[in-house]
């Protein structure tokens, strides 16, 4: 975290996961890499299962339609993947010595989402037509 | 589950779900556009003869982060359960009528609501932690942004509604 002088509130006990800037350095690497990996999984059709909403049926990464059995889903295989991701990056972002996590910018929280904007705009490229 | 379609139609099932998507998604959009008024705008003096906007942006911001998370799970998980409906039922009959905008501006809400989603363990941290002055900033413009990433879902999601809802 960029905050090197950051200390439990006083409205937060010292044994909750709102005191700990282990969980703190954890979110933030968390929010940051599930942005980032939900937009590389989009663009580079990489879900972690594909669901097949007409048939019910889910089948392990990408899978393309089924003739006559409807479309298929990519949505959540990407959530899935994403957020497994961001999970793992997290947890290891809490393990390192915390002088090294705090040194995370937090503006990257809100900054990162903003710039991938563009990307996921132009990754929808498709149905932008006159 | 199916023991309650022998009571109501499947059209009616999947609409109570979705209202019970949109009515989460009201009580969230009001949560965080009174947090996000606040942040912006915050009241330097409590005062109880403010008038309705002085009282809109008056409210203690800390409170409302924990709901705000709830409900962003909950309605996200309304929104996810109802979509798979929606790709079959709404989704085609769209593409078919070549309201392609339309569609790319719900796709675009659903890439916006999940990476808001994965904000919220931060978003959570951060408001847990409303006295550390150094989480100020941050604070302010990460729930900026999941109030306009709200606002944005709520009014694609009215659009796409009115373009074609459940039922329709």
């Amino acid at each position: 975290m960029s905050t090197a002088t950051a200390s439990p509130s006083a409205a937060a006990p010292k044994a909750s996961l709102a005191a700990s800037t282990r969980f703190g350095t954890f979110a933030l690497v968390f929010g940051i890499s599930v942005a980032i990996l939900y937009v590389i999984c989009d663009m580079s059709a990489l879900p972690m299962f594909t669901y097949h909403p007409g048939t019910d049926r889910l089948e392990w990464g990408y899978a393309p339609a089924r003739r006559d059995e409807g479309p298929a889903m990519y949505w959540y295989g990407w959530i899935a993947a994403s957020i497994l991701g961001g999970f793992v990056l997290g947890l290891a972002a809490a393990m390192l010595p915390e002088k090294i996590g705090r040194r995370i910018p937090l503006a990257l929280s809100w900054i990162v989402p903003i710039a991938l904007l563009p990307v996921l705009i132009y990754s929808l490229k498709f149905y932008w037509r006159w | 589950m199916d023991f309650i379609l022998d009571y109501i139609t499947v059209t009616t099932f999947w609409t109570i779900l979705f209202i019970v998507h949109a009515l989460l998604a009201v009580a969230l959009i009001g949560a965080l556009t009174h947090q996000a008024v606040a942040v912006l705008a915050p009241v330097r003096q409590a005062t109880a003869a403010g008038g309705f906007v002085t009282r809109f942006r008056s409210v203690s911001g800390p409170g409302y982060a924990t709901a705000v998370c709830v409900l962003w799970v909950l309605t996200f998980i309304f929104g996810g359960w109802i979509y798979t409906k929606y790709r079959i039922y709404v989704r085609i009959p769209i593409e078919q009528q070549g309201f392609w905008k339309t569609q790319g501006i719900f796709e675009l809400k659903e890439h916006l609501a999940t990476i808001g989603l994965g904000l919220l363990p931060l978003y959570w941290y951060l408001w847990k932690n409303a006295r550390e002055t150094a989480y100020d900033s941050v604070r302010k413009w990460l729930t900026v942004l999941l109030a306009v990433i709200c606002w944005y879902a709520f009014l694609v999601g009215h659009i796409l509604n009115n373009v074609r809802g459940f039922g329709s």
